[in-house]
Parts: structure tokens; sequence; C-alpha cells
């Protein structure tokens, strides 16, 4: 297992974020955690990263036990985040947006030769490359999050709403590109995503979370079956406590 | 005469002005208004002298003043800023005034509160040009640091500390997820304030020849002056600005006398605060400060 997550816990004084969640990721694997607003996803997220205290439960990445390790120290082991809302740096050039990414690396050439590769992916920012990060499009600044998360040189990526706020076209893209990612580089993905259909399409399994609590966990085909679960869950319905208790039996 | 006055007027400037690059670095990444600073400076000035005073040569007793204002300056850091991060801002604020406090009382316990008189650095090295009297301290003080500036903005502009200091002052969350260690790179700020405020103090005792505990008090009124007329978080403006305060303080003191020197200059900051309120350059991190 490259990543194993047994019953963490995250609060925020008396809010208590993620109960008890246990999650695993083989290598090379695509897995998708759904769930509503406010189900505790990003919480999940940032606490797999460090920057969110653990309140209790374990957390094992790539055979270390991490758990107390600092953000710097995990993504120094190949644990990256690419944040909810891009977070480019806008004071900053694509360039050295890019270089941010590799931070705890050496500049050897090997790296210089990845952010020509992030340009080859994704042309808009070679063209842009001196130019502050503050003149990018929402869609510019996502393909910038990633090639930024890429330049970590990532074994496991986790990806927070990376749709978000994007148009239809512009939202294939990045999912395309996080499919070739997963296919070309063998990254493994962890994504957090609200466009439930079409993180399922390019996920191999997916976690469904609600209230902080891991409610269903199976491949899209068994997710996709449950047309009650996916309307609860999966943002078109409104969830109904009675669907939650039959929910959580089954899983 | 209105040449020999720009040439002191420099000199003193580019006391304030380096005095005002700590003020401003630490405003424009840790949005931070350090007032240890003047203690700083003060403990550059006074531990030169001691040294001297207990027979240690002039070289190492600069540098020794240097580490020892560094260290007090990584201290502030450790007890202020690192504790007290996720407090209001003013909390990091009033606990660096304490340590101004702190370091003048000590300065006091240890040497006295009298005023004393550094010996002279170069004898017979002025330089005499056109009539004008140029002293190599005054001149070296100017180039100190005008280098240590260029060497501060290069470090901004174009390294791996520079571009994450600058990613702290936009976005210290995107800083931590990035995998960047904010409390390391943030004693780099601490380092940099220390030896800009020390150089700054150890100039003013060999240009000035003489120190005291409370020397840092009325400099570091003159060097926030100069940030905020440089425009806050704008390193190249602070010297400006730094420049500008020295200037006028030599020139209201030869046409007007001590007594007005104080009014002149503050009376100046409030010209350029009615005209731009946002001082004369942009700041660093405008994104940080709003409009």
């Amino acid at each position: 297992m490259l990543l194993n997550v047994r019953d963490l816990d995250v609060r925020y004084g008396r809010v208590h974020a993620v109960k008890a969640m246990s999650l695993n990721l083989a290598a090379g694997e695509v897995v998708a955690v759904l769930g509503a607003n406010g189900a505790g996803k990003s919480s999940l997220l940032r606490a797999l990263l460090g920057i969110e205290r653990i309140a209790g439960g374990r957390v094992e990445f790539d055979g270390k036990d991490v758990t107390s390790w600092p953000a710097s120290r995990r993504v120094k082991e190949g644990l990256v985040l690419v944040p909810e809302g891009r977070r480019a740096i806008n004071a900053l050039t694509v360039e050295e947006n890019l270089l941010m990414g590799a931070y705890n690396r050496r500049l050897t050439s090997a790296v210089k030769k990845e952010v020509d590769e992030v340009y080859d992916r994704f042309p808009n920012l070679a063209a842009r490359r001196k130019s502050r990060a503050v003149v990018l499009s929402g869609g510019e600044q996502q393909m910038l999050a990633i090639g930024r998360g890429l330049l970590a040189a990532p074994k496991l990526m986790m990806l927070d709403e990376p749709s978000l706020g994007l148009s239809p076209r512009l939202s294939e893209e990045v999912f395309v590109a996080i499919g070739e990612l997963s296919r070309e580089k063998n990254i493994t993905i962890l994504l957090v995503e609200q466009n439930t259909h079409r993180a399922l399409e390019i996920a191999g399994r997916a976690y469904v979370v609600e209230l902080g609590r891991v409610v269903a966990v199976g491949s899209p085909e068994t997710l996709m079956s449950d047309g009650t679960m996916l309307e609860a869950y999966l943002g078109q319905g409104k969830a109904t406590s009675a669907m939650s208790k039959r929910l959580k039996v089954a899983s | 005469m209105i040449g020999q006055q720009i040439i002191n007027g420099v000199t003193l400037g580019s006391v304030y002005a380096m005095v005002a690059v700590a003020l401003t670095l630490s405003i424009g990444v840790l949005n931070f208004l350090n007032f240890s600073i003047p203690g700083l400076f003060m403990i550059g000035g006074m531990a030169l002298w001691a040294l001297l005073d207990a027979g240690i040569p002039w070289p190492l007793a600069v540098v020794g003043a240097l580490v020892i204002a560094v260290a007090a300056s990584l201290m502030v850091e450790r007890f202020t800023w690192r504790w007290l991060r996720g407090a209001p801002h003013f909390v990091p604020l009033v606990s660096s005034m304490a340590f101004l406090l702190l370091f003048e009382h000590i300065a006091i316990a240890y040497w006295g509160s009298d005023m004393r008189v550094v010996p002279e650095a170069f004898s017979g090295g002025d330089w005499r040009i056109a009539g004008l009297v140029i002293g190599i301290p005054q001149l070296m003080g100017l180039l100190c640091s005008i280098a240590l500036v260029a060497g501060l903005s290069w470090l901004l502009a174009s390294t791996r500390t520079g571009r994450a200091l600058r990613t702290i002052a936009e976005d210290p969350d995107t800083a931590l997820l990035l995998g960047v260690d904010i409390n390391r790179v943030v004693s780099v700020v601490f380092i940099v304030a220390g030896l800009f405020t020390a150089l700054a103090g150890i100039l003013f005792a060999i240009n000035y020849r003489q120190v005291h505990p409370f020397m840092g008090e009325a400099v570091g009124l003159k060097g926030i002056s100069a940030m905020i007329i440089g425009g806050m978080g704008n390193i190249w403006g602070s010297i400006v600005g730094g420049l500008i305060i020295g200037t006028t303080e030599v020139f209201a003191i030869s046409y007007f006398g001590a007594d007005f020197v104080d009014l002149a200059v503050f009376g100046l900051l409030l010209a350029i605060l009615i005209l731009r309120p946002t001082g004369l350059f942009r700041g660093m991190q405008p994104v940080r400060f709003g409009i």
C-alpha cells in the first residue's frame, strides 16, 4: 500500500471534521473521494499532508509512519497536494511558481527538464512563463497548480476540487490531464471532486464521505448502480437520514 | 557649504536607510512591525564599544557586535513571531516592544546609562575634494548600505529563499503546503534585520563616536518615517526615504538650529503622507497591504 490511513480524526475546536476515517491506496491507483460540501474532504487531504493537526489515528505513506511528520518532510517524501482554489502565488512569475513546486529539490538539469515537460504538457503556461501568475485565467491557474505539484516529484498527488469554477470544456481538459498523469507517469492520484460523474469516469475506486465519515467505498460501477446513493450523496438530491442509515449498513 | 551638508545628510541618511530596510522587510514579508529593531541598533553600537573597551581589535569587534545583534534578533524571532504567529497582529508588535525595553535595560545593567565614547576608527582618514570633507567611515557607510541592499534585492528576486519569502508574504498557508519550512525561512528575515540594524548602529558609532543605551529610539523613529516615506515593503524606497530624512535633518540643523530638527523631519513626513498616503513608491507586496 502506498497510503494507509487508519481511524484518522481531525478536529477544529469543537467541530469534529474527520471522524475515524480509514482508507488505503495502492501504488498506481486513481481513487476519488466524493461527498457534499462540509463532508470533511478538504480536511482529510490537509491532515494527510500535515498542515492540519491530526487528533487521532495513523497515516502510513510508502511504508513509513508519517503521522507526526511536518508537511515539509511529507512533501519531500512525495506526498503532494494540489489545493482547492489553485492558490497560485500572484507576486511570482509562472516559472517561479513552478520552481516553488520543486522547493525541496536541488535545481539540477533534470528538474529544469521537468519544467520544460510541464510547458510541453500545458503550452498556455509556456507562453506566459515570465508573466506574473495573476494574469492567468482560472483554467491556466489550475494547469499551473498541477504543474507545480508535478515538480515536487509526487508519488501520490492529491487534488482538491480541480474542476471547481471551470467551464465544462476546461474541466474536461483538467480531467484528461489527470488521467494522462496517472497513465504516463504512473502517479497515484487521490481526487476530491464534486463533479461526481466525471470523477467516477477516471477513478478505479471511490470513497463516499458524509459528515466526516466514510459511508461507502467501491468501484464506480457499484456506486453508480446504486441510484439512491448517488442521489443522496453526490449532488443531485438531498440526503435523508433514512438513506444514510441504509447506506451505512450496506457499507 | 551646501555640498558638505549633502554629504553629511547622506551619511546620516544611510544609517536611517539601513534601519528602514530592516523594518520594511519585516513588514513586507511577515506583516510584523518589529519594535525590537531600535534595540538591535543600540546593541550594534554598544557591543562594538564594549568589545573595543575590552581591548579587542577593530575587525573582530565589528564582527563580534554583528554576531551578538543577530543572536539577539533570532531570540526576538523565537519569542515573538514564532510563538505568537496565530495571535492578533498587535500581540507580536507589543512583545517586540518589550524586547526593546529588555535590551535597553540589560545594557544599562551591564554598562550603565552614561554616554560612552567610541575611539576613532581611521586616524587621518579624511578625503578633501574641492573643499569638501569626506570621511572614510562616511563613504564606507554609504557603500555598505548600497551593497547590502543590492544583495538583499538579489536574494529576494533570484534565489530559492527569496521565492519562498515572497510566497510566505502573499500566502503562508500555500507556502506550508508546498513544503516550505516556514520557521527556517522566516529566521532569514530576522538575521537580515539584525545584520542591517546592527551595522547601522556600528556605522553610527564610528561616525558620531558616541553610544548609550537609548541611542536606538530616535533613530528607530526616523527609520520608521523613512520606511513610510519610501512605501512600506519597498526596500529601495526605504533607502530613498532614509536619505531624504537624513538630508532634511542636516539642513534643518544648519538653517534653523537643532531645536527644529524634529519639526522639520516629522513635518516633512506629514506632508508626504498627506500628498501620497502610501509613500513615494509602491510596496513590495501590494497584495498584502491592499491599495
